[in-house]
């Protein structure tokens, strides 16, 4: 019956979850620590520009000075094989990690969970079909889908109402790119989780809650999203957490295809996977990216435990 | 039950015949073919060529022939590896990809379950955290960055283990934890969370209001329910596993079955990325199958009719 | 606040474990080589060749770590020199060149023998060649063999025309449109023969007269292609009408197995440099029974039956193909190992892993990566640094703008400061012409001058005239600004405001280095022009037909690593319309140029006239020159007789292993001065046959 209460009393349920979140210590430190990763990538490369110059993508004309040096004040992450300035290539590389990591879950939580909720609840023959699609997105090479899709939309070859979407937003071929990049890495990051989703909502939906629901003729679509889901937010949110990481990784791979971010744009995951090659040699390429990478997705993780604690109206009692 | 195992067993070759035609069409869509490459081909020897491969019928004869073939269970030579059949290219590499994925399941299984189950158990103790913040790392450290990093230090600095290539067990020891890394990582994360919600559910509450001793609870009712996230994940999982996991294969010189399966796309060698899609997609469904049976067993409140 | 000190433990923990590594380092640098060396205790040589072979069999294999496997299975009638690639006698003991420079007549040794004991006669190589050109077998390197006389027509499928009185038309009839024929075949052309060809040049037979006679038509073999030939030509299909088509047979080529141990080339045209072609993969004997009794399996092992110094023992594919001594080799005495595993190996990290660990002992060319090299540079004895028979360079897209304005493309050439990107790559040198610097002497003393001539109008040196080419960024922004793109200072660096930035990208295929490269010349355009070019990487097989097609805007990342040791692979990549250096551009007096060079006997003359067309190549624009590549590889001090050559093929019965240390490698960057008297001696008896005759 509490499921009722909560409806009703909507409104304070957020401010609830809030103040519980608040509560929680490691929730709170994951979201200052997001809060400052957000403020220094928006920030960081123009405040280093003005300090010290640098950019993301300024290799330095001197031959002399186009090699990896260790930190130093001037460089406090060193620098690359090509001498750029480190620190500024893992801000900039932050901005694409963390708007590709989130939107993807996003669209991964959304798509993922409806899909699955869906399917679990109304079973059977619709069930079997919905996942049956999934099993075929799922086995389709998804590296080929990306090859025809880049040279379908890519650059040059893309039709007109792409290209003019990417004008419109003012960056030419630069934008085409991620929003490919999105639409790719949307393509397959739900498929998981709508089979998450509906495992969970196999086994809940014979509860008393639900039929309880059924019998005082609450509509379907009010059944799976308003009693259902919220109960399996937990497995939801961990694995939505799990995505994130993930994605990023997917990125990196997909940037190797020519797909997402162009060089000199460095991302997190491209970032590690050039550092990892030198790591015995300039062990620095590797540990700053990696570190600030880590750093965001253990504080990503405490704020989606502490979220799903947050959220969860059954905590209480516990 | 068993009506719908059959039910379900029989769709899945004409849905893996589905994905093989979806997979054939992006393959002709494509840029580029097998036989291009950085010296521009004389017309004449292009048109040998594709006169030998077919390549000059009409393509819906070409698409014809293909299923004709694939039906009876002949997926053809491969393009890119003159006179070697996918057939005999799939038997020669899969044990490779099995033998390193399955092991490297069943450790993430053994260490993700434990890890898991007891962190839920003690929640918010110091076992918790820890266990969870190294899960945390083993997902936010890429296998491409943990493989290296473990060469270096078992390999080229202990010279432990051997660096790379296939060849008695101690090669198989890196590769192994390092691909089992990021699934003990997710199955620990999950098993936590299924466990803490259904340790609240009513059920649980029940059977401890029976009386039941707490180990009878956990062991007979809340592992089972909480182990649905985790039994979830591992259907597509253990397939991906199985089917080879190109970025370890890769770093360790692994003969396994990704790395060609990728290798075949971006050399668009079709027979050979046909043959493993077909392969690929039929494991997946039956594992797909093996994990909606399993829910069943798991919890006995769901029933397929 | 427990997260915290979690975090601080896991800053703590990485770095560790990074000062372990280091600490690692520092310890195997006081040891005198890099990683674990030491002596080898079997006769086996470990070597890393590349991506797994697509074949076992010499005329499929189009790529080098085929070769490399080639080379040990199989030999054709001549080796390549394991320091200079120049062909030395192999089963060939010695070959002779007509006067007029289109026939070839090779005397085999009469020892040689395939790896079952079967003899190997010119029958063999009559197979060989004629199985390598059919179109049925359609191997993609056929086009190399298109020098041979009507090699190119039985590959193609075409016909001759025979008349009524049993007479075949000739060519010499019809010359225009065997000129339109030749322009669409890239790597020959065939050439009036005088009537009167030189008689008897070696032994006479009925072949050879059929061969020196005049050179016969040929029509299309299809009929639809056929029915458009004839279309495009009156005179042509007037003549063809009512005709009997009779199909080019293999038995036309221009091969002849004179006796057992004579074998005969005859080409459509002198090609003084073929004999560089010979050593190749596509040239390699092979034999006939087993393939023909076998069929498609005849590569398998207990099938494959090879001809080199080594024999196939286990293929185990994506992890080791072995190959052992061949005891029926005809040199079987001067073979050195007992065996060689190839590794088919492609990621880097991997492999510098395994040598390192000392799993390896030698690796293919283009593997060091260059930040590692001032760590392995530190032990003289391993790194492998020569000029290669390759380049690397942008190709422009000359036809679209704003890159057709000659002006806007010198510029984008000169704004790249090829000095500094050569210090960025460590290995590679500066390259200002196309034709890779310092690996045809004698190719580049006809460039100088030729070029010398040239230039004298404008008064100016060769050697200014190729420095101020190497970076100019002064003259780079005056040639934007005289293209109608001025470029104006902005605070510390310079602006192009009215360049169309949006038609002009810089695509090249996702690899390390050509994005290190890419980045590197969109920052010295930045810099020096103000114009920053966006880039694009693609996948390998998406990009070849968007830059063979022309299909990009601008530049598009390109490299050609030389088929033969002659200028003219190079040169050739510009000729024809099909054959455009994926530029766009085509230049019949070009063609035409390069067709008179490959009739010229005399070797100073062809040269200089190649120099010319390569000027031409230059002045126009076409691509931007950046580098001449260098062979890039480690070896173990142990591997001796294993050389940094331009094209890194060895030819491995002169490898050996050395098991005493103070015999080691101990610079080498002085391995190609230094004779090794062992293999010297081997390589002296084997060209001592050559050199009897003459």
């Amino acid at each position: 019956m509490e499921q009722q209460q909560e409806v009703v009393k909507g409104a304070s349920l957020w401010r609830d979850a809030w103040k519980r979140l608040l509560k929680n210590k490691l929730a709170v430190f994951g979201l200052a620590v997001m809060i400052i990763m957000i403020v220094a990538v928006t920030v960081g490369p123009a405040i280093i520009r003005w300090t010290t110059g640098y950019t993301y993508d300024f290799i330095p004309p001197d031959g002399d000075l186009i090699k990896s040096f260790p930190p130093s004040l001037q460089h406090p992450m060193g620098t690359d094989d090509s001498g750029r300035d480190i620190l500024a290539r893992v801000l900039q590389g932050g901005r694409i990690s963390l708007m590709v990591g989130v939107i993807s879950t996003l669209v991964s939580l959304m798509v993922g969970v409806s899909y699955g909720a869906t399917a679990g609840y109304l079973g059977g023959k619709i069930d079997n079909f919905m996942m049956r699609v999934v099993d075929i997105i799922y086995a389709i090479p998804y590296i080929l889908l990306v090859i025809v899709l880049l040279s379908a939309f890519g650059g040059q070859n893309a039709p007109g109402w792409i290209q003019s979407i990417s004008s419109a937003l003012g960056s030419g071929q630069g934008l085409s790119q991620i929003i490919l990049l999105f639409f790719a890495l949307g393509l397959v990051s739900w498929l998981t989780m709508a089979r998450v989703v509906r495992g969970q909502i196999l086994s809940l939906k014979n509860q008393e809650f639900v039929m309880a629901a059924r019998a005082t003729g609450v509509s379907t679509p009010a059944i799976i999203f308003r009693h259902l889901v919220p109960n399996a937010l937990g497995p939801v949110i961990v694995y939505a957490t799990l995505t994130i990481p993930s994605v990023m990784l997917s990125e990196a791979f997909l940037s190797f295809l020519g797909i997402g971010v162009q060089a000199p744009f460095a991302s997190w995951g491209s970032l590690a996977a050039d550092g990892i090659k030198n790591i015995s040699v300039f062990p620095w390429q590797l540990i700053f990216p990696g570190v600030t990478m880590a750093l965001t997705l253990f504080s990503l993780n405490f704020l989606g435990d502490g979220l799903r604690d947050a959220l969860d109206p059954q905590t209480r009692k516990f | 039950m068993l009506s719908y195992i059959i039910r379900r067993l029989i769709i899945i070759i004409p849905m893996a015949l589905l994905v093989v035609t979806v997979t054939w069409i992006l393959i002709r869509m494509a840029p580029g073919s097998f036989y291009s490459s950085e010296k521009k081909l004389p017309p004449a020897v292009e048109a040998n060529i594709k006169k030998k491969y077919g390549l000059d019928k009409p393509v819906l004869q070409q698409y014809g022939i293909l299923m004709g073939n694939i039906v009876r269970g002949d997926f053809g030579d491969s393009l890119k590896y003159e006179g070697q059949s996918v057939n005999e290219i799939i038997r020669r590499h899969f044990p490779y990809s099995a033998t390193i994925g399955i092991l490297a399941y069943l450790l993430a299984l053994a260490v993700g379950l434990t890890a898991g189950i007891v962190a839920a158990l003690k929640q918010n103790s110091a076992f918790d955290y820890g266990s969870m913040s190294l899960a945390m790392l083993g997902l936010s450290v890429p296998n491409f960055v943990l493989g290296p990093i473990l060469v270096l230090i078992f390999s080229l600095w202990l010279f432990w283990l051997p660096p790379a290539r296939w060849g008695g067990a101690s090669s198989l020891i890196l590769p192994v934890i390092t691909l089992s890394a990021i699934y003990a990582a997710y199955i620990a994360r999950l098993t936590r969370a299924g466990m803490l919600e259904v340790m609240r559910s009513d059920y649980i509450r029940t059977a401890r209001a029976k009386g039941l001793s707490e180990w009878k609870v956990l062991l007979k009712h809340a592992v089972r329910g909480g182990l649905i996230p985790v039994v979830s994940f591992t259907g597509p999982a253990l397939a991906a596993l199985l089917a080879g996991a190109v970025v370890v294969e890769k770093v360790f010189a692994i003969p396994g079955l990704g790395n060609i399966f990728i290798q075949s796309i971006f050399n668009r060698d079709e027979p050979l990325t046909l043959g493993i899609v077909a392969f690929l997609s039929i494991l997946i469904m039956v594992f797909n199958l093996l994990v909606d049976v399993s829910y069943a067993f798991l919890d006995p409140r769901i029933r397929y009719e | 606040m427990a997260r915290i000190s979690l975090n601080q433990t896991f800053l703590g923990t990485m770095f560790i474990v990074v000062s372990l590594f280091l600490s690692g380092c520092a310890s195997s640098a006081s040891s005198r080589y890099w990683g674990k060396t030491v002596a080898p205790t079997d006769n086996v040589l470990r070597y890393i060749s590349g991506s797994e072979p697509e074949s076992l069999d010499p005329a499929f294999g189009t790529g080098q770590p085929e070769a490399r496997v080639y080379m040990a299975l199989y030999e054709g009638l001549v080796e390549y020199h394991p320091k200079t690639m120049e062909p030395i006698p192999a089963i060939a003991e010695r070959w002779e060149l007509s006067p007029d420079g289109t026939e070839y007549i090779f005397h085999l040794r009469k020892n040689a023998k395939f790896t079952n004991g079967d003899p190997i006669t010119a029958k063999d190589f009559v197979y060989t060649f004629r199985r390598a050109l059919s179109p049925e077998l359609a191997s993609r390197n056929a086009n190399l063999g298109y020098y041979i006389k009507y090699s190119e027509a039985y590959n193609s499928g075409n016909m001759f025309v025979k008349d009524a009185n049993g007479q075949f038309l000739l060519a010499k009839d019809f010359v225009k449109e065997t000129e339109k024929k030749a322009s669409d075949t890239p790597e020959a052309e065939p050439e009036m023969k005088p009537e009167s060809a030189p008689a008897n040049f070696g032994a006479a037979t009925e072949f050879q007269s059929f061969m020196n006679a005049p050179e016969r038509l040929v029509v299309k073999g299809s009929e639809k292609e056929r029915a458009k030939q004839l279309e495009a030509d009156p005179k042509l299909k007037a003549a063809v009408e009512g005709k009997e088509l009779v199909p080019v047979t293999a038995e036309n080529l221009g091969v002849e197995a004179v006796d057992d141990y004579t074998l005969r080339l005859k080409l459509y045209q002198p090609a003084p440099y073929f004999i560089q072609l010979i050593p190749h993969q596509l040239f390699r004997v092979v034999h006939q029974p087993s393939i023909e009794r076998f069929g498609k399996d005849w590569q398998r092992a207990g099938n494959i039956v090879t001809s080199g110094a080594f024999m196939m023992s286990v293929h185990r594919p994506y992890d080791e193909l072995v190959v052992v001594r061949n005891p029926h080799y005809w040199d079987a005495g001067s073979v050195r190992l007992d065996a060689i595993e190839f590794y088919p190996l492609e990621e880097q990290t991997t492999m510098m892993n395994l040598y390192k660990g000392g799993s390896v002992d030698a690796i293919y060319n283009h593997t060091t990566p260059p930040a590692w090299l001032d760590e392995i540079r530190k032990f003289k004895s391993e790194y492998q640094d020569h000029p290669e028979v390759a380049n690397e360079y942008y190709s422009i897209s000359v036809k679209k703008p704003p890159m057709d304005n000659l002006k806007v493309r010198q510029a984008f050439s000169l704004a790249i400061d090829r000095f500094a990107l050569a210090q960025f790559r460590k290995t590679p040198k500066p390259l200002s012409n196309f034709t890779p610097d310092g690996i045809f002497p004698k190719y580049d003393e006809a460039r100088k001058k030729v070029y010398g001539e040239r230039l004298k109008a404008e008064n100016m040196t060769v050697e200014e005239w190729s420095k101020g080419r190497l970076f100019d960024a002064e003259k780079a922004r005056r040639l934007m600004t005289e293209a109608g793109y001025p470029v104006v200072k902005a605070g510390n660096g310079w602006s192009c405001p009215t360049f169309p930035v949006d038609k002009v990208t810089l695509s090249y295929n996702t690899a390390e280095s050509n994005k290190a490269v890419a980045e590197f010349n969109q920052a010295q355009w930045k810099q020096n022009l103000g114009i920053t070019i966006p880039l694009k990487n693609m996948e390998w097989k998406t990009f070849l037909p968007f830059r063979s097609g022309v299909q990009y805007e601008g530049v598009a990342r390109n490299a050609w690593v030389g088929d033969y040791m002659d200028p003219f692979t190079f040169l050739n990549l510009f000729y024809s319309p099909t054959n455009d250096g994926a530029t766009g551009f085509h230049d019949p007096k070009y063609d035409a140029l390069l067709d008179a060079a490959n009739k010229e006997l005399d070797e100073q003359k062809r040269l200089e006239m190649l120099a010319a067309a390569e000027f031409q190549v230059l002045q126009e624009q076409l691509v931007i020159p950046l580098v001449t590549q260098a062979t890039n590889w480690i070896k173990k001090p142990y591997v001796k007789g294993m050389y940094p050559n331009p094209g890194t093929l060895h030819a491995w019965k002169f490898v050996y292993l050395e098991t005493d240390p103070n015999k080691w490698d101990t610079n080498a960057d002085n391995l190609m001065k230094e004779s090794d008297a062992s293999v010297d001696e081997q390589i002296n008896r084997l060209t001592a046959t050559m050199a009897a005759r003459k």
